[in-house]
């Protein structure tokens, strides 16, 4: 305390009131850029070496390598358009996409609502323990997707897994969730809603942190009730949240790999792939097949079908949320 | 009687490469000390030999064993998926000239027929000599059964691969499930009762005949998975999906060998008999029903009796062998293989030949059958005592040595080809959408195998 007291008195232009003149040389604005701009290139580069590397170049290459006819051990022939015009014809590249779409739709929705509820709840200021909620939602996140698939793989066994277990107490029929179409999405499904909405929680929690409170004081005066408040303060307040959790939440359900590939124990989705997802397709064909050329047509169309189902994710969910009116 | 010559013969040369290590040992002391447990490259006085496996093809008695007779070299064992090593890791180490190869690698042989096609991505063993015995892979030929050791040989006719253990074919029943339905229990029984996959069908029908409409419910059933009766029954022929006409890749024939038409519809046939649990193999389901007799009977290679015991203890004495239906069968196996490296990397052709033809020579591929319960891939061992006189008491008393002996011995070699696995997957989904209900008509679902498997090309 003291020692600032003494370097204040010693150091008088260095008041905290009165800006010290710049150095001279700063002044110079041309000056600024140059020396700004050598560092920032620089502090910049590794990312850019790193993207350049194992991000740009293999997506070129595979766009090159969609048009031949790819044999990484033997010869490449060019075919055109071919592995297109076949991925068309593709009944299980049509299986694939309608899987993910399902798994997708099972498990961002109920995903949205779980983790919005669950946001509301901490952001409730008279919830003890806190930041011990806070914590621990994030722990299904952190848990490897192996471990995960494993675990929800027994708990949806045939004959012995835990879920069945109770279907049958209550008096049903076992369920064969690993064979059927819709019940095997649903197994999906639910491993990622587990996974994901704790973290989508806390995004949300801190959108709502974010909303200042005059919105409800204002709104209570008015005579908005806790659910009124919600619906018209909270959340049209987390639209723009909303379509970043979304968008974010259909490249990750798009991509879908994990979960149906140790749930089914091998790369073709299932015995009759009743649960192929398209990026298992593209595995599929690249590592079992050995089709370098037609799994790059199938990673080129994945690309595609993110960006329009984004795009039309966005406009939807700007209509949807609106103004809250 | 030439077999018993053959095993003496190499028993001898390993005693004397054995003796004449020991010996080097004796006369320079340093030799013996040598201690390479923890090096992680190669030093002046230690090897380190790098060997990518799955699973239990290299056993660790024997490598104990090795590293007793060789403390100069380090064995760096990695494990890893089979499909992470067979696929996404030969398959790109060769693409990218032998980058990152590692000096040993197994290869499983359902991956055989694909990794034939492509021999430039292996050391050829034929060019190669042990240091004690100066013996190259055309000298050990004669020690494996033919068809075993044609799966590691490649088009252009260079030896990739040496066969580890064979996984043979038999069925594994529960014995005191029998007897309590009232049906043939004893192995000899048994197997007469079912010498022919119509009268496994038949004898399947019989015991679901005694089985309770409460258990059905419960997914009681006669076998595992019916599944599995298609690749035994595709084994037993003497073409599959190739023929074998001469050229490199030999001719597909998938859509013409009636083998294959017989193999899918006696499947279809048993699953629509529902003499299947519908289980998928190695599922948790499948573990725990092991234990719990959801299933009497499951088409067993050698090396599952040491997976039944593990998962299901508590059912021992209660299991036999019988023979299988259609005489002889196989499934599992490996092969070891020397990846070609890059230019720069550590060259340990030597070290990595030598320790692969000690590795699977008769008498290390019999202490793995007594340790491990793998069965040999040598047909000297065949008549050994130690095998032949082997009875496993987990499987009441069942002399399997001789059961799994008999069953290799029947097989024929098969042309395998570059799309053999594909075709199988193809196959095996058009089988599922059968079994489990999704298709009904089994030629459209056998059409739609071969349809499927026509865009494996």
């Amino acid at each position: 305390m003291s020692q600032t007291a003494v370097s204040r008195k010693t150091n008088k232009p260095a008041s905290p009131w009165k800006p010290a003149k710049p150095p001279k040389k700063l002044n110079n604005p041309n000056a600024v850029l140059s020396l700004n701009g050598k560092w920032g290139y620089l502090f910049t580069t590794p990312f850019f070496v790193m993207f350049l590397i194992f991000g740009l170049f293999p997506i070129l290459y595979s766009v090159y390598i969609a048009f031949f006819n790819w044999d990484a051990l033997g010869t490449q022939e060019f075919i055109g358009i071919q592995n297109f015009v076949e991925l068309v014809a593709d009944d299980r590249f049509w299986n694939a996409l309608l899987n993910t779409i399902d798994i997708w739709l099972l498990s961002t929705i109920p995903m949205l609502i779980l983790s919005i509820g669950l946001a509301a709840i901490l952001h409730n200021p008279h919830l003890r323990g806190s930041t011990f909620w806070r914590t621990i939602l994030l722990v299904p996140n952190i848990t490897s997707v192996l471990a995960i698939a494993i675990v929800f793989g027994q708990l949806f066994g045939r004959d012995f897994g835990m879920v069945n277990l109770i279907i049958g107490a209550l008096g049903f029929e076992h369920v064969d969730f690993i064979q059927g179409t819709t019940s095997s999405h649903i197994a999906i499904a639910t491993m990622i809603v587990w996974r994901w909405t704790g973290y989508n929680a806390l995004i949300f929690l801190a959108a709502m942190l974010a909303i200042p409170g005059e919105l409800y004081e204002s709104a209570s005066l008015d005579g908005a009730n806790k659910w009124k408040q919600f619906r018209y303060v909270t959340l049209p307040s987390l639209r723009n949240t909303i379509t970043f959790v979304l968008i974010v939440g259909t490249i990750g359900g798009l991509q879908v790999f994990a979960e149906p590939l140790i749930l089914g124990g091998s790369y073709n989705g299932g015995d009759s792939g009743q649960f192929s997802t398209l990026t298992l397709f593209l595995f599929d064909q690249a590592f079992v097949a050995y089709k370098w050329g037609y799994a790059a047509a199938v990673g080129i169309m994945i690309t595609v079908i993110v960006a329009i189902v984004s795009l039309i994710n966005f406009v939807i969910t700007r209509r949807l949320a609106g103004d809250g009116k | 009687m030439s077999f018993k010559m053959l095993s003496i013969k190499s028993t001898a040369i390993i005693a004397a490469g054995l003796l004449s290590i020991g010996a080097l040992g004796a006369i320079s002391p340093a030799q013996a000390v040598v201690d390479c447990t923890t090096a992680t490259s190669d030093t002046d006085t230690c090897t380190v030999l790098t060997i990518n496996t799955f699973g239990d093809v290299i056993e660790p008695a024997l490598v104990s064993d090795y590293k007793r007779d060789h403390p100069e070299i380090k064995l760096s064992i990695k494990k890893s998926d089979l499909d992470a090593l067979n696929g996404t890791g030969l398959y790109t180490q060769c693409a990218a000239g032998g980058a990152g190869s590692p000096d040993i690698a197994a290869v499983e042989i359902s991956y055989s027929g694909f990794w034939r096609s492509y021999p430039q991505c292996f050391i050829d063993m034929r060019t190669l000599h042990t240091t004690v015995g100066n013996k190259s892979a055309t000298d050990i030929k004669k020690d494996y059964l033919p068809w075993r050791w044609d799966q590691g040989v490649g088009y252009n006719d260079s030896v990739i691969g040496i066969p580890t253990d064979v996984g043979g074919l038999e069925v594994a029943y529960r014995w005191d499930l029998f007897k309590a339905k009232g049906l043939p229990y004893k192995r000899a029984d048994v197997s007469k009762a079912w010498d022919t996959w119509p009268k496994f069908i038949a004898f399947g029908k019989k015991y679901m005949a005694k089985v309770s409409a409460a258990d059905k419910k419960k997914n009681i059933g006669f076998m595992d998975n019916a599944a599995t009766i298609y690749a035994a029954i595709m084994n037993q022929g003497t073409e599959k999906y190739y023929k074998n006409n001469g050229t490199d890749g030999g001719q597909l024939v998938y859509k013409t060998n009636p083998q294959v038409k017989l193999a899918f519809n006696t499947t279809i046939d048993a699953a629509k008999a529902g003499i299947g649990t519908r289980i998928g193999q190695f599922s948790s389901d499948w573990n725990v029903g092991m234990s719990k007799g959801t299933f009497a009977v499951m088409l067993s290679p050698a090396w599952m009796m040491d997976y039944i015991k593990g998962q299901a203890p508590t059912t021992k004495g209660k299991w036999d062998i019988a023979d299988i239906p259609g005489g002889g069968g196989n499934q599992g196996g490996s092969q070891l293989t020397m990846p070609i490296k890059k230019a720069g990397m550590p060259n340990h052709k030597q070290q990595a030949w030598d320790f692969i033809s000690w590795y699977l020579a008769p008498a290390q591929q019999l202490k793995v059958f007594q340790v491990y319960g793998l069965f040999p891939s040598t047909p000297s061992l065949y008549t050994d005592s130690d095998l032949v006189g082997f009875k496993d008491p987990f499987f009441n008393n069942a002399p399997t040595g001789a059961i799994y002996a008999d069953g290799v011995k029947k097989l024929k070699p098969i042309f395998e080809g570059k799309l053999q696995r594909c075709i199988d997957m193809a196959m095996g989904s058009a089988l599922s959408l059968v079994i489990n209900g999704k298709e009904k008509v089994t030629t459209k679902a056998f059409a739609k195998g071969l349809s499927d498997a026509d865009k494996c090309k």
